[in-house]
């Protein structure tokens, strides 16, 4: 079955051992900023949230890329950029919607999570037990309860829908 | 040239007088012979700065330095460490940090920072992808350490980056004035916010840039996750994550060794309201961990409403809580995490302030502090809205706080009238939270020996007695089992402080935090842990007891350098409350029973000599450190 990456905010505590592993793995040297897993922390907030892809494909949609460097791995569903081809147009990076595809500083080419080939580095890493990469029936388990926070927040009804007072479409 | 695995290979040379900075190549022989961290600074001070300056001049050097391990998965591994001539003591100033500013001076390029001169206006240092630039800071001198972070950050815009920075307290050379990073971080101790201040350098930034080199990538990388693994699993440690340092205190006051109204007693009886437990019950928002580690014993609290109201930030830590909780007996954890926050935010230490503010109070209390001393300010034990206004009063130097802005110590100088007798301080530096008549004797030793003056963390946390753990050191020899923690001369104490103390200094220089080295020899940077994970970082291969070897050597530059500021015998004296029985508690009547013999046997451990305190020529020369022992004989300081 496929896996999925997952994050549990709140056991995050910022060390950022996800982001070492993350730059070592695929560049065989610690920088942070090669990372495509990002710790987003605010020092005068209660924030600490580990920040990755979740390999949407939004950027694997054609007319995105120009080289055509960006497709889906059919074995670990992980959306993979082909940095061979990688000319660093940034369009990619356009259009992602959480910030998580950037360009590294070495070679000004694109970076974004690949899931290891199927064994994420940065779950190993984790202290915390705050990233897990487990089965997709079970992702979807705690992905209700992600989407249900985010309800309790205020969502914004996507679909317009009658309001009970007036009947009519909002 | 030689590639450098594990270190940059580069120190940054900042001169503020002349606003010019160069970049250094990092001797390679050093590597093998001080390691790195606080190891090369206890060298590089030797070597360059000029003896008996004034701390606050513009001779005086200020090190910041990361370890060869900092910035690496190695577990524990991120911490910045600052070594100056301290204003505090007059003496060897060394200050430790977690947070990530260390990881990021790496990830910027440079092992080490060297200061020195003085700037005619406010500037701050920026470093990116191994280039410095100083730029000017105006605008951000008198504001507060989370106003300057903010403020850097939205001018540097959309990167991640570490600020080091002072606050309004380094500014006015307030004697303990800490070197904040990452907001709520403190390099607290010895005073390196009132150099870093006297220099006219507001902060620093590390932007980050560039990628820390591993010699043997798959080896390291397992040896990280054996010895994370490793360190998760023991229960020591999670109690430490799970409740942090302040989860102790409980303990700590159960056997009487809470220091309590200026260690008059050691034991408090409102001790539940400034525990773990309370705190994490009532102020705790989450936990929070310094860069690389994988305990995570930071707090993050805040104060919802009332009186003391507090916007969510790090802390309290344990000594933290004591000095603002117990020893004022003020008993009360919002006074403690508005204190905190406070003291965080001016960049002041809060172990010393907190201490100098108990001793004013009871000097105050025995009629040797008169109202004309205090300006009218009224002084008791428990009166939390007078001690968070001495606060202020201390950092803006306003009144009375103008005096406490010395320090117990200078202040107690100053008064005379017998108040010297009232402080705790070894060298000029207050004692920390832990008292050494409860805990353990190697406590006392490190107290009275240690190049700082009175510290409980430098070089280590020394109470492996009490804690009845070795971490591994038996392989280095360490004398097993270790006496009772009460027991004092003819047990071995001096040896085996000798291989814990050279443990700390390792530790140190290496780039590690002291909490991987408290545990037993499984869950804990072993000396076999370290060796292995240094050798497949660096390419470097080293032995446990030659990583001791390069630690002895820094434990006596760091002695050398003090010898040479003049320091005698009896600097190294433990004070008068530490000879005088606890008053009351669980541990009442306990005290230091001998404490020259105590002193003298450890002399004779580190191999320097009883009678003077002077480091042997034999020790010195067995080092290596032939130019250090001409020196010192041609001061008359060697025997």
């Amino acid at each position: 079955m496929v896996k999925m990456l997952m994050a549990i905010p709140d056991r995050c505590t910022g060390c950022g051992r996800c982001e070492e592993a993350c730059s070592f793995q695929h560049f065989n040297i610690i920088d942070p900023s090669l990372s495509a897993i990002h710790v987003v922390r605010l020092e005068n907030e209660p924030l600490d949230a580990p920040t990755f892809c979740i390999e949407c494909g939004l950027c694997a949609m054609p007319g995105v890329c120009p080289e055509n460097a960006i497709y889906r791995d059919p074995n670990t569903f992980a959306v993979l950029i082909d940095r061979n081809k990688c000319d660093g147009c940034t369009n990619c990076i356009v259009v992602c919607p959480y910030g998580v595809i950037t360009l590294d500083h070495i070679e000004k080419k694109a970076i974004k999570c690949d899931l290891c080939g199927g064994d994420p580095q940065c779950v190993k890493a984790c202290p915390e037990n705050a990233l897990a990469y487990i089965e997709a029936n079970d992702a979807a388990y705690y992905k209700r309860y992600f989407f249900a926070e985010l309800q309790k927040k205020g969502m914004v009804p996507i679909v317009p829908y009658p309001s009970p007072r007036t009947k009519e479409v909002m | 040239m030689e590639e450098w695995f594990g270190y940059t290979g580069k120190i940054l040379r900042v001169d503020l007088t002349k606003k010019k900075i160069v970049i250094d190549d990092l001797k390679r022989e050093w590597a093998k012979l001080y390691i790195g961290g606080l190891g090369f600074a206890a060298r590089l001070m030797w070597d360059e700065q000029e003896p008996k300056i004034d701390p606050l001049s513009p001779e005086n050097l200020l090190i910041a330095t990361a370890g060869p391990m900092s910035g690496t998965l190695a577990p524990g591994s991120g911490n910045i460490f600052w070594a100056f001539k301290s204003p505090q003591t007059y003496f060897w100033g060394e200050t430790r940090s977690g947070g990530r500013f260390g990881p990021f001076l790496k990830f910027s390029g440079f092992d080490m920072i060297v200061i020195k001169g003085k700037s005619d206006e406010p500037l701050y240092l920026y470093l990116e992808g191994g280039k410095a630039e100083l730029r000017k800071a105006s605008h951000l001198w008198g504001l507060t350490v989370h106003q300057t972070s903010d403020i850097l950050k939205r001018e540097i815009g959309a990167k991640d980056i570490s600020v080091a920075t002072i606050g309004p307290a380094g500014e006015n050379l307030i004697k303990y004035a800490s070197i904040m990073n990452d907001y709520d971080r403190a390099a607290g101790r010895s005073g390196g916010g009132a150099v870093m201040g006297s220099k006219k350098l507001k902060a620093i930034v590390a932007a980050g840039g560039y990628g820390v080199k591993v010699y043997d990538p798959e080896k390291f990388l397992s040896l990280s996750y054996e010895a994370e693994e490793a360190i998760i699993s023991d229960p020591g440690n999670r109690a430490m994550g799970a409740h942090g340092t302040v989860g102790g205190l409980m303990g700590l006051n159960a056997m009487g060794g809470l220091p309590t109204q200026n260690f008059r007693t050691g034991y408090f009886d409102k001790a539940y309201k400034i525990s773990s437990d309370y705190l994490e019950n009532n102020y705790m928002i989450k936990r929070r961990a310094c860069y690389s580690c994988t305990i995570g014993c930071s707090r993050y609290s805040y104060v919802a409403a009332g009186k003391y109201a507090t916007p969510p930030s790090e802390g309290p830590e344990y000594e933290t809580t004591d000095m603002s909780g117990a020893m004022p007996m003020i008993g009360d954890m919002e006074v403690v995490i508005r204190y905190n926050y406070l003291a965080n935010n001016y960049g002041i230490d809060t172990i010393t302030l907190g201490h100098t503010i108990s001793w004013a109070i009871e000097a105050y209390e025995m009629g040797l502090i008169t109202d004309k001393d205090t300006g009218g300010l009224k002084l008791k034990w428990g009166d939390p809205d007078t001690f968070l206004a001495l606060v202020d009063m201390i950092v803006y130097r306003k009144g009375f706080g103008d005096l406490l802005a010395e320090g117990s110590y200078w202040a107690a100088k100053k008064i005379g009238r017998g108040t010297e007798d009232l402080v705790n301080h070894v060298k000029g530096l207050e004692f920390p939270a832990h008292d050494p008549r409860v805990e353990s004797k190697f406590l006392a030793i490190q107290y009275a020996v240690g190049p700082r003056g009175a510290c409980h963390e430098h070089p280590i946390y020394p109470s492996y007695d009490m804690m009845g753990v070795d971490a591994g050191l038996r392989e280095v020899g360490l004398p097993w089992p270790l006496p009772d923690r009460l027991e004092e001369i003819g047990v071995n104490r001096g040896k085996a402080y000798r291989v814990i103390a050279l443990y700390g200094e390792v530790i140190n220089s290496l780039g590690y935090c002291n909490f991987y080295a408290a545990t037993k020899e499984s869950g804990s940077l072993s000396p076999k842990r370290l060796a292995a994970l240094y050798s497949s970082l660096t390419g470097i291969e080293l032995t446990p007891l030659q990583i001791f070897e390069a630690g002895e050597r820094s434990w006596n530059l760091k002695r050398a350098f003090n010898l040479r500021e003049g320091l005698e015998k009896s600097h190294d004296t433990l004070p008068k409350r530490m000879v005088t029985p606890i008053l009351s508690g669980p541990a009442k009547g306990l005290k230091v029973e001998k404490p020259k013999e105590l002193i003298e046997e450890a002399y004779e451990g580190f191999g320097w000599d009883k009678e003077t305190g002077y480091i042997k020529e034999e020790t010195l020369r067995r080092l290596g450190l032939d130019d250090v022992a001409d020196y010192l004989k041609k001061i008359n300081k060697l025997r």
